[in-house]
């Protein structure tokens, strides 16, 4: 399991267009995402969670990565939240 | 008469047609075969996707981007694998795919209304929207149809759903009406994408209107008439006719100066926030910025701006207007507190916020920021025609302490050997009664006066803005607030100072006529209306505009002058 704090910095938060983004992106892994925000542990990669979730610009998050390609995941998602899920 | 919020502009008027936003029926059963019912379910997701994908292609070739995105959403979420695993969850313990539909997207429907934030409380629209789609396939049987809409059709829904403007003819859409939705919602989005006039949150109107009936939807002002009187719909046909010239021969505004019928020229000018309006509002062929909300630049982050930060910002809406004479760019000084919070700053709450400790109060407390602040706009005033701008002004003492604080720190720069414009002009936002009424002593201490409408109508009035129990007092049109700005024009004039307004009443074609009669020299209004303002000016000789003024001053309600203007503005 390997896991990171990361701060969400794009305006919209984890709303649709973002979320779908990161969806698709982490069903690439076969590893299990986690998304802690909060009190509340999120699947990582279920886009209705996730917006359910109401995580906003903002946020600390820690995204928890578990399986054979969790490195390689976290990378993903880290770098992804990061850069804003490329907003303009 | 029925009010709402008003989402896109414009004068709609024709026949409602009502569009049941009922879920399909279906009878709950008991399943036996879990196994053939799932992939019924299975099959009905596909074949919805399908639909929707098809719908979104439709959208895209038509321009209608926003909606199609919104489309795609949907795919996306009735694909989460996790939510579809619940469903099918669902079916084995023995219910039919109709209700664990249901069920299942319930929950999710009531966890993003419990988030909180708008957005995400629009998602619930979405769940509402993918639900029906999902049973409807499942059933056979579709909600309330759209394709067949006759032509002067005004929709009167529930809350308008993507799938539902996918299908519809628009051409026969002339109003929509809606029981929910906000600013934000579907609705508005693609009322607005659409061009079509839109009243949303309308309690009760999926009840009280039936189809067939006249309804007039006034997109401008939030009000919709149900079987209107003869009167009422001639007034609305004026306006609308009005609308449509004015829409059609704006073009030929573009480029030309700002002038009255008989050629007196006015500045016209746009009221920005950030950089990204001063462009639009260089773009719209404005003359300059009547009005720079600073606040912006403070609110949208977690740390205060420096000087350089804000410096840099100052400079470069300058540089946008260098190219124009005088180009002038009024940067409002840090207008914060009521309904405008900082979180950094930390401002204890208080019971009367508007009446409380906010804008000039705030910073004449907080010198170290309104330093920084008046320490950038001076820099950047050796880039252009900068003039500063206080909000709130209640006393001249706030002015005398405000020009203090600019002297001393002009005389920072001479020691640094920094530039700036060493006649720069400091004026005062007249947004109060108090400075309405004092606004000859004030003229002796401001190089200039811009009027703020908004706040000075609700001072005036004495009803708050975001009161919707109170919003018919919210009007400019009210006798007190014409006779107050026509008072403080007439101070300017006295002490020989210029003038300008940069409320919302600036643009309306219905005061424009009082603005030329009373001598207003600017007007400074949003990038998006300066050619409809412009337009507005050009159709008025000051004669004719003195002649309407002499008439609403004898009028004494806001009701009497809003019908006389209407009638008189609209069927020039």
């Amino acid at each position: 399991m390997v896991s990171k704090n990361v701060k969400i910095v794009n305006s919209e938060g984890f709303h649709m267009r973002p979320v779908s983004a990161f969806v698709k992106e982490m069903s690439q892994f076969t590893s299990d995402v986690k998304i802690e925000a909060g009190d509340k542990v999120v699947n990582g990669k279920s886009v209705m969670n996730l917006m359910a979730a109401g995580i906003r610009c903002g946020a600390e998050i820690n995204v928890v990565c578990t399986g054979d390609d969790e490195e390689a995941a976290l990378n993903a998602a880290i770098a992804m939240i990061e850069s804003g899920f490329g907003e303009k | 008469m029925f009010r709402g919020i008003p989402v896109s502009e414009g004068i709609g008027i024709g026949k409602a047609y009502v569009i049941s936003g009922k879920k399909p029926e279906y009878e709950k059963r008991n399943v036996k075969n879990t196994t053939a019912e799932k992939e019924r379910f299975r099959m009905a997701v596909k074949t919805f996707c399908e639909e929707r994908e098809n719908m979104a292609a439709k959208l895209e070739a038509e321009g209608s981007l926003a909606q199609a995105d919104i489309l795609r959403g949907h795919i996306m979420m009735i694909q989460d694998p996790f939510m579809t695993s619940q469903i099918e969850d669902q079916i084995d313990t023995g219910i039919c795919a109709e209700q664990a539909c249901e069920e299942e997207l319930g929950i999710y429907r009531e966890m993003f209304l419990s988030v909180g934030d708008e957005i995400t409380e629009q998602r619930a629209a979405d769940v509402d929207d993918i639900c029906c789609g999902v049973i409807g396939i499942l059933t056979g049987c579709s909600a309330g149809s759209v394709a067949d809409i006759p032509p002067g059709s005004v929709i009167v829904v529930e809350e308008l759903t993507p799938s539902m403007t996918a299908e519809m003819n628009k051409a026969n859409v002339v109003g929509i009406v809606a029981e929910k939705g906000g600013m934000t919602s579907h609705s508005a989005i693609i009322a607005r994408s659409l061009g079509i006039p839109a009243v949303l949150s309308v309690p009760g109107a999926m009840s009280e209107f039936v189809n067939q009936l006249n309804v007039i939807v006034d997109g401008n002002d939030g009000i919709v008439f149900p079987d209107p009187c003869e009167d009422t719909l001639n007034d609305y046909r004026a306006q609308k006719k009005f609308l449509d010239e004015e829409r059609e021969g704006l073009k030929a505004y573009e480029n030309r100066p700002t002038e009255t019928a008989d050629g007196i020229k006015h500045e016209l000018c746009c009221n920005v926030g950030n950089l990204n309006d001063a462009t639009d509002a260089a773009e719209s062929g404005g003359d300059g910025i009547g009005l720079f909300r600073t606040e912006f630049l403070f609110m949208s982050r977690d740390s205060m701006p420096d000087e350089e930060l804000q410096f840099e910002t100052y400079k470069k809406a300058a540089e946008l207007f260098k190219d124009k004479e005088p180009g002038n760019i009024i940067i409002r000084t840090l207008d914060i507190g009521g309904d405008k919070a900082v979180p950094y700053l930390e401002m204890k709450e208080e019971d009367n916020p508007f009446l409380g400790f906010r804008a000039i109060r705030y910073c004449l407390e907080n010198t170290e920021l309104f330093k920084t602040q008046l320490r950038a706009i001076l820099r950047a005033s050796a880039f252009g025609n900068i003039k500063i701008m206080v909000p709130l002004v209640t006393e001249v003492t706030e002015m005398v302490k405000v020009r203090q604080l600019v002297d001393n720190i002009k005389t920072d720069l001479d020691e640094e050997k920094i530039d700036y414009d060493k006649n720069i002009q400091v004026g005062a936002m007249i947004e109060t009664p108090s400075a309405s009424l004092i606004a000859d002593l004030l003229a002796k201490e401001c190089d200039f006066f811009s009027i703020g409408t908004n706040d000075l109508t609700q001072y005036t009035m004495a009803a708050d803005r975001g009161n919707s129990k109170v919003t018919y007092l919210n009007n400019y049109l009210e006798p007190s607030v014409i006779r107050s700005i026509k008072h403080i024009i007439e101070c300017a004039k006295c002490a020989d100072i210029p003038v300008g307004m940069c409320g919302e009443a600036a643009a309306d074609p219905l005061m424009i006529p009082l603005l030329i009669a009373f001598g207003l020299d600017e007007f400074s209004v949003s990038p998006k209306a300066v050619l409809k303002t412009r337009y507005n000016i050009s159709r008025w000789s000051v004669a004719d505009a003195k002649d309407i003024a002499e008439h609403v001053l004898t009028l004494s309600t806001a009701g009497e002058i809003q019908r006389y203007l209407r009638r008189t503005v609209y069927n020039k």
